[in-house]
């Protein structure tokens, strides 16, 4: 109770974020009841039946979900682990660079993408790997066949997942940077005057001084284990390339949006939510249990 | 102008508030009613005795509130930043019948869609929508629609009530129910939807060729626009025929194509056409053998470079870069293709000379797939809505503005931009009272048309663009601009002309399936939309021909069994045959 008494500015400080989260994160929920109604807009939620969990039964019986539930995983694995393991091998790189004005240079290309809209760079990827695009430009330029990258499942799953952990890149390393920068100098100092070179210093300081903060993303980032970028997919993708990369968002979009079924999708989200919140738990459980490692 | 736009392209919903406003089932406290007065005097129009004025003036403003997907406004003569609110139309409409018009929101229309949806999810909703097909079903459904038999036999203009009488009826039946009149459909002549050819006369005279009668001759001209370098800039950067990756859209697809084989798959909305069978049922044409023999030659023009390698990733914007650009000679579509967007293509190229020909067919000139009823566009009251009798006025104030006297007036210089105004109705026989009129004014060596009614606006503009395209004056628009006008409308080979004969010489196959959305089609269409899109993308892009067959049984297990089904007890219980 002292506590709280010397800490009370502090927790007035709190109430807004408390109610923007109460508004929009917590009020929203009561939109789930949809996953469990033959949800008609007109009736609301109050007039709609009640379908128990018929819509979940439908979306899982539909004969393009398995497929399109592997597909979101893949995707969405692929581009969490290599969302992690590509900035930080930049942090690191990064963080070696003495020169200030060369490091900073670096550091603002790399996160510059991070800002621009997937309604504009998915264009500007569509166009630069098209049939006449610069990169097939290159291709035919020694010689080889050019090849139709966005038509071709496996070249234009890459292509998803590269362009997303290339376009995100700066963000995850930023966070890295700064937790390196947060390392105790005089470790560093020590560690030469113990003779330790370069690579053993990264090894035995900074990996294990960044660790926490690495376990803090993979755990926000398994959260996310169902999100394969919607947006990003939904401006790149065609009827060709369904088969690898037609994922949950999509498919629910197209069911929800077009055909107006309201109750399968709210159901699918719901679904997802579910795994989501599984995944995190079990991480978060993970990292305390075998490391002592607390976020909270 | 009165261009009847691809059905697609025109989203826009209207919505009359009157006494209501923040009326969703989840009672948002939004309660940003506008002011509204009390209609008494004027909405006791069923107990007054003296019959009521289709224009008549309301006593008290009436406050409408619109929702609105737009396109930009087709006229360049339109003042430019001119916004919806902005329409002249509006002002007018205030002024004849005291009718305010107020836009919740405006979104431009490829938005549209998305936008709507999402109004409808939260239950916010207008009260004069204009919906298509599958929305009228669903309102219709949740009993949200206002009866209008009274408000449209009391107020309806004898100039609408002629539009709508004009098929017998037939329109207005679809959108009836129990006796209630639920809709107003705009519907209009099903032969716009008529598949021509169109081809550039320029580059077959380049190469000394001949337009194409059958298949195989137009393979053969393909080729050679492909490989022949037909626009003599002595570069190989043409190919044959435009194509996109909506292979059953509302432009630039290969319905016509499909057509030529004897095989209607689509009229264009992705879900398939019916045809009537041998015994008297209707069948599936998006399943029948004709289709897989389509499309095993669209396969091999693909490996021959005559379509676009990359179809696929094209959207009907780039195919019409392409045309415009004149990468391309060749196209499927409409009568309306020189309003747009060939009349760029010659603006960019004077030489570039487009012609319409009839489909090619196997052993000569094929039949085209024309739906029974073309509506994709009605307008329908929400139940609440005190005053339904506005929406029949709004109507009735759009047709009237056609006539001769307000000719000088409505000028899109002047900021009337029609294709914002809702809700609006043209004349169902629109396109072909604008061909007789202009041509008979043509063959009488008029400078003036002499029709005098709620046509003339339309007439008179297409007659001015023909003069002006006939004289090479253009003073008032570019010579594409003008040639459009005339080649789409008035040309007698031109988009209608040629249309019009191929009514005639009776060249068209009927899709028989004009009934509301299935059950089945509600629940599983999109599912079989993308299970056609994508096994007929893949066949053409080289896949086994034979995976057509896997298709069809897929087709059918997914739901197709139960469509082909329904369509038929349709067809045996409410077609009118």
């Amino acid at each position: 109770m002292k506590s709280l008494k010397k800490e009370y500015p502090l927790h007035i400080m709190l109430i807004p974020g408390v109610i923007v989260t109460l508004i929009y994160a917590y009020g929203p929920m009561a939109g789930l009841v949809m996953a469990f109604q033959q949800f008609e807009p007109l009736s609301g939620f109050f007039k709609s039946d009640f379908v128990g969990l018929d819509n979940f039964r439908y979306v899982f019986n539909l004969p393009d979900f398995k497929q399109v539930l592997w597909n979101t995983l893949v995707i969405a694995i692929i581009k969490m682990v290599l969302s992690l393991l590509v900035p930080l091998i930049l942090a690191l790189l990064l963080n070696e660079i003495t020169k200030k004005w060369f490091a900073g240079f670096i550091q603002s290309a790399i996160f510059l993408p991070f800002f621009l809209s997937w309604t504009v760079l998915g264009g500007v990827i569509i166009e630069l790997f098209s049939l006449n695009g610069p990169i097939n430009g290159l291709i035919s330029s020694i010689g080889l066949e050019p090849i139709m990258f966005m038509l071709d499942n496996g070249w234009f799953r890459g292509i998803i997942i590269g362009s997303d952990v290339w376009k995100g890149m700066g963000y995850n390393m930023i966070i890295m940077l700064a937790a390196i920068t947060g390392i105790n100098a005089t470790l560093y100092e020590a560690a030469e005057v113990d003779g330790a070179g370069k690579w053993k210093q990264m090894l035995n300081i900074t990996l294990p001084g960044i660790a926490p903060i690495i376990i803090l993303l993979s755990v926000l980032g398994l959260g996310g284990i169902l999100n394969a970028g919607f947006e990003q997919i939904l401006i790149m993708y065609n009827p060709t390339v369904y088969a690898g990369a037609d994922i949950i968002d999509t498919f629910v979009y197209r069911l929800g949006m077009f055909s107006q079924q309201f109750g399968p999708a709210a159901a699918v989200g719901l679904f997802k939510s579910v795994i989501s919140l599984f995944m995190v738990s079990t991480t978060y459980y993970a990292a305390y249990k075998f490391n002592n490692y607390r976020i909270f | 102008m009165n261009k009847i736009r691809p059905w697609k392209m025109i989203l826009a919903v209207t919505m009359i508030l009157s006494l209501l406003s923040a009326c969703g089932s989840q009672g948002n406290g939004n309660a940003n009613a506008p002011t509204t007065p009390k209609e008494d005097a004027t909405n006791s129009a069923t107990d007054n005795a003296t019959p009521p004025d289709p224009l008549g003036k309301y006593a008290e403003t009436v406050t409408v509130t619109e929702v609105l997907g737009y396109n930009p406004p087709e006229d360049p003569r339109t003042p430019s930043g001119i916004t919806p609110e902005q329409n002249a139309y509006l002002k007018d409409l205030k002024e004849m019948m005291n009718i305010e018009v107020k836009y919740k929101w405006t979104v431009p229309s490829a938005q549209f869609e998305q936008k709507f949806s999402l109004a409808m999810a939260s239950g916010d909703l207008p009260d004069v929508i204009e919906v298509d097909q599958k929305t009228y079903e669903k309102l219709k459904k949740q009993d949200m629609l206002a009866d209008l038999t009274e408000a449209y036999d009391q107020y309806a203009s004898p100039a609408l009530k002629a539009y709508m009488d004009s098929d017998g009826g037939f329109a207005m039946k679809t959108f009836s129910a129990d006796g209630k009149q639920l809709g107003i459909p705009a519907f209009e002549d099903p032969f716009l939807s008529t598949q021509l050819l169109w081809i550039r006369q320029d580059w077959l005279n380049n190469l000394g060729l001949q337009a194409p009668k059958t298949i195989d001759e137009l393979e053969k001209v393909a080729q050679a626009f492909t490989n022949n370098d037909p626009d003599q800039n002595g570069k190989n950067d043409t190919y044959g025929i435009a194509m996109q990756k909506s292979l059953f859209f509302w432009g630039f697809d290969v319905r016509g194509f499909f057509n030529g084989f004897g095989a209607f798959p689509s009229v264009g909305d992705n879900q398939s056409a019916w045809i009537k069978g041998s015994d008297d049922k209707l069948l599936p044409g998006l399943i029948q053998p004709e289709v897989k023999t389509a499309l095993g030659k669209l396969q091999q023009w693909y490996k021959d470079g005559i379509i676009d390698k990359e179809f696929a990733l094209k959207d009907e914007n780039k195919a019409v870069e392409d045309l415009t650009a004149g990468k391309v000679g060749i196209s499927y579509g409409e009568w309306w293709y020189p309003n747009w967007p060939l009349n760029s293509s010659v603006d960019k190229d004077p030489k570039a000379d487009w012609i319409a020909i009839q489909l090619p067919g196997i052993d000569g000139p094929a039949k085209s797939l024309v739906p029974k009823i073309r509506s994709n566009k009605i307008f329908v009251v929400n139940k609440k809505m005190k005053n339904p009798e506005a929406a029949i006025k709004m109507l009735n104030f759009y047709i009237e503005v056609g006539n001769k006297k307000y000719k000088d007036k409505n000028q899109a210089a002047d900021g009337y931009v029609y294709n914002w105004f809702n809700p609006r109705i043209a004349n169902p026989a629109d396109i072909d009272t604008i061909y007789t009129e202009v041509n008979k004014a043509l063959d009488a060596n008029q400078t003036e048309i002499t029709i005098d009614d709620a046509n003339y606006k339309t007439v008179a503009d297409t007659f001015k663009a023909t003069k002006d395209f006939l004289a090479g004056d253009t003073t008032n628009a570019s010579k594409g601009v003008n040639w459009g006008q005339y080649y789409s409308r008035a040309a007698k080979d031109g988009g209608w002309g040629l249309t019009r004969q191929i009514k005639e010489n009776q060249q068209f196959v009927y899709n028989e399936f004009y009934g509301l959305p299935t059950a089945t089609v509600v629940e599983k269409g999109g599912q079989l939309d993308k299970l056609m899109q994508e096994s007929f993308t893949k066949i053409i892009m080289g896949g086994s021909i034979d995976d057509f067959d896997k298709f069809v049984d897929s087709w059918k297990a997914l739901g197709g069994n139960q469509i082909i089904d329904e369509v038929n007890e349709w067809y045996s219980t409410e077609a009118t045959k």
